[in-house]
């Protein structure tokens, strides 16, 4: 909850930064109006915004309650810009060109080679004995956007366009998953009744997608991941049973589900805690014959799934090769010979 | 598998001289356990190098194979290796030695006494990238800025590579060797190359055969041909020195910072002052004295270009077939190993931009052009007119990915209905599901060979061997050519 509040707080600050910038040189009119388009904001709030800004026009400078009614607004439009959906997801990972901020350096050629060899934060100079303001931005910029993965939702076109419906963990609500791992790793009443409704018992395959630490991870790589699976299972002539989603999953809910639907061989497809290089990492856990009482070993992974990693399509076609070879080995984890 | 060995075999049939060495490359796990496989040769040991022998041959233009054949047998006896442990590995049949009127032939028996996996080729530009990573030009490359050029300097011809950042990026080849002036104890003239007539008459210089040369006219001579070809190198003068070219002139735009010189006459190159005309004769040809010439020049420093000493004269192609000319494929790649090995087949380029990627249409035109290209150079075969090489894909998404598969195997079994395995070489890391998305399209007709990470260019030839451990390919590729692209859609 502190680091959720420290993030508002941020995004706030920020938006207040930009719109005071705005007043300075603006009419307050068209202040007031962009504010209203950018948020889903309560109609009070939109008010008080209006009058704040109106007041400022009149009575420059800002006093305290004008600082607080705009900050109010500020936050509405930062809260409906954190929930648009996968919009802010998609545009994190098209980075722009890394490039040196060296200022002439001695041999730009061996610059370019280095930056290319690694994501990490290097040939970013300095000012005085800090980051330029562009590189402390940048780093910011990540972290929130590793911020929002964990406090983003998985949108529901994602979801449906591979017809996965939905089941719950124990998790009850971020915070408390957070906080509380081991109710991740148990699917809830209503889920294990969805589960035996709904899909199909002792697959050769089960496929199982979930949110994890990032559900940004899940919107921008399944299209990709997913499909090519699908059609590895089909090079090696697998079946696999009705795959779903599992929302507030932890990885080793695949015990769980193992006990309910008795697979031979499970994938969970799930969102790594993201980091500063990414936020939109994906793992791939599979193991052979879940069931409670599973040790780690058991369990094999290929992570750091996404786009500056390891090939989304390459991942998928991988992770067919790898469940045939368990089918064939009977065995999963460090017993498993690739 | 964590690592692995694989035995690899070098042999160097020269105008002068044969060598043969037998090395050991290790494969190495790269990636974590949490990642895709991926391997790399991490580790290159020379286990057995031979003396260097002269090269027999009968009269001035046949190769002696049965001599060829009983030395080898006697040096695979000596280094106590079976031709069934050799896995890898190249036969290199060099200089004036290749045109030679029974190379092809020697070449092709050669390259079966050696091994499973063992390439047999010539080619004075694959040579000369050969020896520049035989004498450690290449690596030392990487180490610095500017651009090093090894000349590998033998009986027949002089082979220059330039190689920046690790990557071979020219190459020329001169008539320049100790054997284009043979030489009897006394320094009559037993032999003149033709190939050098030009040059020598640009010069007003005249050899004809049965004349007896001076010391001094020899150290003329020598001087002369050895300031030729750098001039040529520095580009200080190309007119004249331009006669000495065999094949394509060096690329332009090429300026070389640094130089080394190996080959036979690399070596000669520390040997004492030849001060009478038996010590130049010695070898029965004139390389002594080039040596030195070259000697002079170096001390001399005339040329804008550091002289470097390279880490192996004599044997730099044979160690560069043996030990170098092997690539290892990535390891998530698509492969049916009962069609493997798989040689001598030529790389066509499907280079992609982003209008292409953005636009199926564009793409489509793109795929017709470099098949119908194919069409044009290659026969028609039953087995892979071609190896297409992608690059120019940073991202390659799902739906991007059944695009390019779509378009890629609808056109080739229409326009090569007749091949029965399409090969696609990637520069990224794709080649499994490009694969996989193939074969779900052709069924077995053609089969699918996809493999990635190497690289590859216009001209190239690579050859594919058997599986190691499954799913790695050990990969040859023969560079034949920097010239340019050829012209698409003509």
């Amino acid at each position: 909850m502190e680091r959720q509040l420290d993030f508002l707080v941020d995004k706030v600050l920020e938006q207040l930064e930009k719109k005071l910038g705005e007043m300075g040189s603006g009419s307050a009119k068209s202040q007031a109006s962009g504010a209203s388009h950018a948020g889903i904001a309560a109609a009070g709030e939109q008010t008080a915004a209006q009058e704040a800004s109106n007041r400022q026009t009149a009575n420059q400078p800002t006093g305290t309650e004008a600082l607080a009614s705009a900050s109010a607004a500020a936050a509405s439009t930062a809260f409906s810009q954190a929930h648009s959906g996968e919009g802010a997801g998609l545009n994190a990972s098209t980075e722009p060109e890394r490039i040196s901020q060296v200022p002439n350096p001695k041999y730009r050629e061996g610059m370019q080679e280095l930056l290319a060899s690694t994501p990490a934060r290097i040939g970013v100079w300095r000012a005085g004995v800090r980051p330029l303001t562009k590189t402390m931005l940048q780093l910011r910029r990540d972290h929130a956007a590793a911020v929002d993965a964990v406090y983003g939702e998985v949108s529901e076109e994602t979801l449906k366009e591979f017809s996965l419906f939905t089941v719950e963990t124990k998790y009850d609500n971020t915070e408390n998953y957070l906080k509380r791992p081991d109710m991740g790793r148990i699917i809830n009443d209503e889920g294990v009744r969805l589960l035996e409704e709904r899909c199909q018992k002792k697959p050769q395959v089960q496929i199982v997608v979930s949110d994890g630490l990032s559900a940004s991870a899940v919107d921008a790589n399944l299209r990709d991941v997913l499909p090519s699976l699908y059609d590895s299972l089909q090079s090696y002539g697998l079946s696999w049973g009705t795959p779903f989603f599992v929302k507030g999953g932890r990885v080793a809910s695949m015990d769980h589900i193992g006990e309910i639907l008795q697979p031979e061989v499970l994938v969970m497809l799930i969102g790594e805690r993201p980091g500063l290089v990414t936020a939109n990492s994906m793992s791939a856990y599979m193991c052979y014959r879940p069931r409670k009482g599973m040790v780690e070993s058991e369990r094999t992974v290929i992570s750091n799934i996404h786009r500056q990693g390891t090939s989304p399509v390459e991942a998928g076609a991988h992770i067919g090769t790898i469940l045939s070879k368990m089918l064939e080995q009977k065995a999963s984890g460090v017993k498993l010979v690739l | 598998m964590d690592e692995q060995w694989i035995q690899s075999v070098g042999i160097d049939v020269g105008t002068s001289t044969t060598k043969m060495i037998v090395s050991r490359l290790r494969l190495g796990r790269m990636s974590s356990t949490f990642s895709l496989p991926r391997y790399q040769i991490v580790e290159r040991q020379l286990l057995y190098a031979s003396k260097v022998h002269t090269t027999p041959l009968h009269g001035f233009d046949e190769i002696d194979a049965d001599a060829i054949g009983a030395i080898l047998q006697k040096e695979y006896e000596q280094a106590q290796i079976s031709l069934g442990d050799i896995k890898s590995g190249a036969v290199i049949i060099t200089g004036e030695t290749a045109s030679k009127k029974n190379a092809q032939h020697i070449l092709h028996l050669l390259a079966e006494r050696s091994g499973d996996f063992v390439v047999a080729t010539a080619g004075a530009d694959l040579e000369g990238v050969l020896a520049g990573k035989g004498s450690g030009a290449e690596r030392r490359s990487v180490a610095i800025q500017g651009t090093i050029v090894n000349v590998d300097i033998g009986g027949g011809t002089a082979n220059a590579a330039c190689f920046h950042r690790g990557k071979a990026i020219a190459t020329v080849t001169f008539h320049v060797g100790g054997r284009l002036l043979r030489l009897g104890p006394q320094g009559e003239v037993q032999y003149v190359s033709p190939n050098i007539q030009a040059w020598l008459n640009a010069k007003g210089l005249s050899i004809t055969v049965g004349e007896v040369l001076t010391y001094e006219r020899i150290k003329d001579f020598s001087i002369q041909m050895a300031r030729g070809m750098l001039d040529y190198l520095s580009g200080r003068e190309r007119q004249v020195s331009g006669l000495l070219v065999l094949g394509q002139p060096l690329k332009e735009n090429v300026s070389v910072d640094e130089l080394s010189i190996s080959g036979g006459v690399g070596q000669l190159m520390s040997a004492p002052t030849p001060e009478t005309i038996s010590d130049v004769s010695r070898y029965g040809d004139f390389g002594p004295m080039l040596a030195w010439a070259l000697r002079q020049e170096r001390e001399a420093g005339t040329y804008p270009m550091q002289w470097i000493d390279p880490e192996q004269t004599v044997r730099a192609t044979v160690i560069g077939a043996g030990m170098q000319s092997t690539e290892i494929s990535g390891s998530t790649v698509h492969i049916k190993a009962e069609l493997l090995p798989i040689r001598n087949v030529p790389i066509v380029k499907l280079e992609l931009t982003e209008g292409h990627l953005g636009d199926p249409q564009q793409l489509r035109r793109e795929v017709s052009d470099v098949y119908d290209l194919a069409l044009r150079l290659f026969e028609k075969t039953t087995g892979s007119p071609f190896a297409l090489a992608i690059s120019g894909i940073t991202y390659c998404s799902y739906s991007l990915l059944q695009t390019i598969a779509e378009e890629l195997s609808q056109q080739y079994r229409q326009k090569f209905a007749e091949s029965r395995t399409m090969i696609v070489v990637c520069e990224t890391d794709m080649a499994k599901a490009l694969g996989q998305a193939l074969a779900l399209r052709c069924k077995g007709q053609p089969e699918i060979i996809c493999i990635d990470q190497v690289r590859v260019e216009y001209g190239d030839y690579i050859d594919l061997g058997e599986p190691i451990s499954g799913s790695i390919i050990p990969v040859i590729v023969k560079t034949l050519a920097f010239d340019e692209a050829p012209q698409k859609g003509v």
